[in-house]
């Protein structure tokens, strides 16, 4: 059996990885790569389906990493053949879904919520903004992990009351320093640079020998939108195999332990104030991750972007996405990538004057009233709709 | 004497009482809610601007200052109360971030809906009382009619609602249903009518204080202009405790001289950074605050 399981395993990963192979040495030119490589990408996926169940039970961790890649082999396919505009959405969509995975992991494991979130993106984002006014030239992982410690550090510091808090009194908290970011910034104005914010001095750009790789005439990695998207894809799908592991992990069952039943946890040996702090910084740290490419994104970081309304959206689109879960994150992040395009469409179809109040607030009416909707109607989101769906069809 | 009411401490002293009553009726209209329902309501600042919309913006400009403020308690009274009904009630007995998921998701609603119609500029409130300060020897005191009211203002209201609790009929049923809705239901007091009442009487608390910040502060009437209004307020209310009116009004008005205090002598955008610092050092100290009695969490 483990024989039969073994081989459907790397049927899968040697299928995903033919796909990724063949659209990074085709995807120059040809549409008939991109078509290829997305079926093999499928049936990729598919073995993996397949093989899911006893795969599941006897190699998680490879499990995990497979979904992961496959995911993420999907997505940079994707990135290949769309707009440069549609490129830098799903960029910043990306990154988008590594903050709601830190705040899924927060709710699903501590039954927490923080509502600053956006301010934690705002850590990641200046530490990116102020590094790279400095050292340009460092490497850009080394400026990710950077931009991910400043998070948690301040996440650190900020969780501590976190310890003896329950739910409202550190959602208020969190809250606060939302509402007061703007001003935190403004006492370090040398560093930040004020209202006006920072730029980076240049375009962040391939490593040369990357794109050497690709050959002179890969136009995907000389444009910068898609390289940034796919950057920010392969972090994301990095993030999201280190959460699925975090979720599954010893650490992880204490956490929904400690959400469901925080007496019961105690009794079982659960250091309650230590597992609170824990999922605060984590979320803390994913949350500046995605704010450091949101920075490399834009090549500049302005205050504006981190004040309390991000903090809500990020609560919204993970609420209306699936709170406590993984995919519910996912699903959060598109929905996120294609909400500037959807909501000027409609703009559109409903005749509004773009420039107008009513238009320039619909995102806030939107998402503001789907998510009282979501949580009195459905709390556990798209993800739990699917779920509950996917259980009545299997039994009939 | 005159030279001691002019003086930099005075005047410090005499503006945090100023902003400190606001912070303190925030509190206030918080603790109203908590004590009630557990729930910290989120929507509070946007459930106050947008009473005050509707007193100040839908009426004509020359409208009666006093009608419009009328109007705006009465906007509180009724949002507060369909809010409670429509939203809050399908809540009770959930997990509890869902009422704080649902109470942000209204504040984002309400607050963009309140752009949409009124649009994001300031709006410059009529205000009864000059808010030019008082001059004494060709100096000013760091006190205007309008300050004044303002504080007289807060003070009635808080008195008002300490009346209503400690002397009535109704605020004997609204402690009731709050400490013990079970008994209370059984002895006959209607305690879903009380939460609605409790919930109308906070946001009419709220539509009060964001008329007078809408007229005072130099930021007019916007409509996000409550939320750092707001995190102070809760701030004021985390500090002195959420089971405590009397803790929660007390710490707004003392946070609200000392900020002034720290504007003045360190600078004004430390002030959020000191209060965060007391927001943290209180929360680990008292974790339930100040002026509440510590009592244990049941199983």
């Amino acid at each position: 059996m483990a024989r039969v399981v073994g081989s459907r395993l790397g049927v899968g990963l040697a299928l995903s990885v033919v796909a990724v192979v063949i659209v990074a040495l085709l995807s120059s030119s040809t549409r008939l790569a991109v078509a290829l490589g997305l079926g093999v990408a499928v049936l990729g996926v598919g073995a993996t389906l397949v093989s899911l169940p006893a795969v599941r039970r006897d190699h998680p961790v490879v499990t995990r990493a497979l979904i992961s890649v496959v995911v993420v082999d999907l997505a940079v396919v994707l990135t290949f053949r769309v707009s440069a505009t549609s490129n830098s959405n799903v960029a910043i969509g990306a990154a988008m879904a590594i903050v709601l995975l830190g705040l899924s992991f927060l709710t699903g494991s501590s039954g927490q919520i923080s509502l600053g979130n956006g301010a934690f993106m705002g850590v990641g984002a200046f530490t990116v903004g102020i590094w790279a006014d400095h050292h340009a030239t460092t490497p850009l992982v080394v400026v990710l992990v950077l931009a991910t410690v400043a998070g948690a550090l301040v996440g650190l510091v900020l969780g501590l009351p976190a310890t003896r808090l329950r739910g409202p009194y550190l959602a208020g908290m969190t809250l606060a320093f939302a509402v007061a970011f703007g001003a935190i910034l403004n006492v370090f104005s040398s560093w930040t640079g004020g209202d006006s914010g920072l730029q980076l001095p240049s375009a962040v750009v391939a490593p040369h020998w990357l794109a050497s790789y690709f050959g002179p005439g890969a136009s995907t990695l000389t444009t910068s939108s898609a390289w940034l998207a796919d950057i920010s894809i392969v972090v994301t799908g990095v993030a999201l195999f280190l959460m699925a592991n975090l979720f599954a992990s010893r650490t992880g069952r204490a956490m929904r332990l400690v959400r469901d039943n925080d007496v019961a946890a105690e009794l079982v040996g659960v250091s309650l104030p230590r597992a609170r702090v824990v999922a605060f910084t984590v979320s803390a740290a994913y949350a500046a991750l995605g704010g450091a490419l949101w920075t490399l994104v834009n090549n500049a970081v302005s205050p504006s972007t981190y004040g309390f309304v991000l903090s809500i959206t990020i609560l919204s689109l993970v609420v209306i996405g699936g709170i406590g879960t993984i995919p519910g994150a996912i699903i959060g992040g598109i929905i996120y990538a294609f909400s500037a395009g959807a909501i000027s469409w409609l703009t559109a179809h409903l005749g509004l004057n773009p420039q107008g109040n009513v238009a320039s607030q619909l995102d806030g009416i939107i998402f503001g009233g789907l998510l009282v909707l979501t949580i009195v109607f459905a709390p556990m989101g798209i993800a739990g709709l699917v779920r509950h769906g996917w259980r009545r069809w299997r039994r009939g | 004497m005159d030279s001691f009411l002019t003086s930099r401490n005075v005047s410090d002293l005499l503006g945090g009482v100023t902003s400190g009553v606001i912070y303190a009726l925030v509190a206030l209209s918080l603790v109203l809610i908590w004590r009630s329902t557990r729930m910290l309501n989120f929507a509070q600042g946007a459930m106050a601007v947008f009473a005050t919309y509707i007193g100040f913006a839908i009426l004509a400009p020359s409208t009666n200052y006093w009608v419009s403020m009328a109007v705006a308690i009465l906007a509180g009274l009724v949002l507060g109360g369909v809010t409670e009904r429509v939203l809050v009630r399908p809540l009770y007995g959930k997990p509890e971030i869902n009422p704080i998921v649902a109470m942000v998701g209204l504040l984002l609603v309400l607050e963009s809906i309140a752009a949409a119609i009124w649009s994001t500029s300031s709006r410059a409130l009529a205000t009864p009382f000059s808010i030019v300060d008082w001059q004494l020897n060709h100096k000013p005191v760091a006190l205007s009619p309008f300050a004044l009211y303002e504080i007289i203002t807060s003070l009635v209201v808080m008195a008002i609602v300490a009346g209503l609790f400690q002397y009535t009929k109704l605020g004997l049923q609204l402690r009731a249903a709050a400490l013990a809705p079970e008994v209370s239901r059984l002895l006959g007091v209607r305690v879903g009518r009380m939460l609605t009442v409790g919930w109308m009487l906070s946001t009419a608390v709220g539509a009060v204080t964001a008329v007078l910040v809408a007229s005072n502060f130099f930021t007019g009437l916007t409509p996000s202009g409550m939320d750092g209004v707001f995190a102070f307020g809760f701030i004021a209310a985390a500090i002195g405790g959420l089971d405590s009116p009397v803790g929660a009004m007390v710490s707004g008005l003392a946070l609200g001289v000392v900020f002034q205090f720290v504007g003045d002598y360190v600078n004004s955008n430390a002030i959020i950074l000191v209060a965060l610092a007391m927001l943290i050092v209180s929360l680990m100290v008292r974790p339930n605050g100040i002026f509440t009695r510590s009592a244990q969490r049941r199983v």
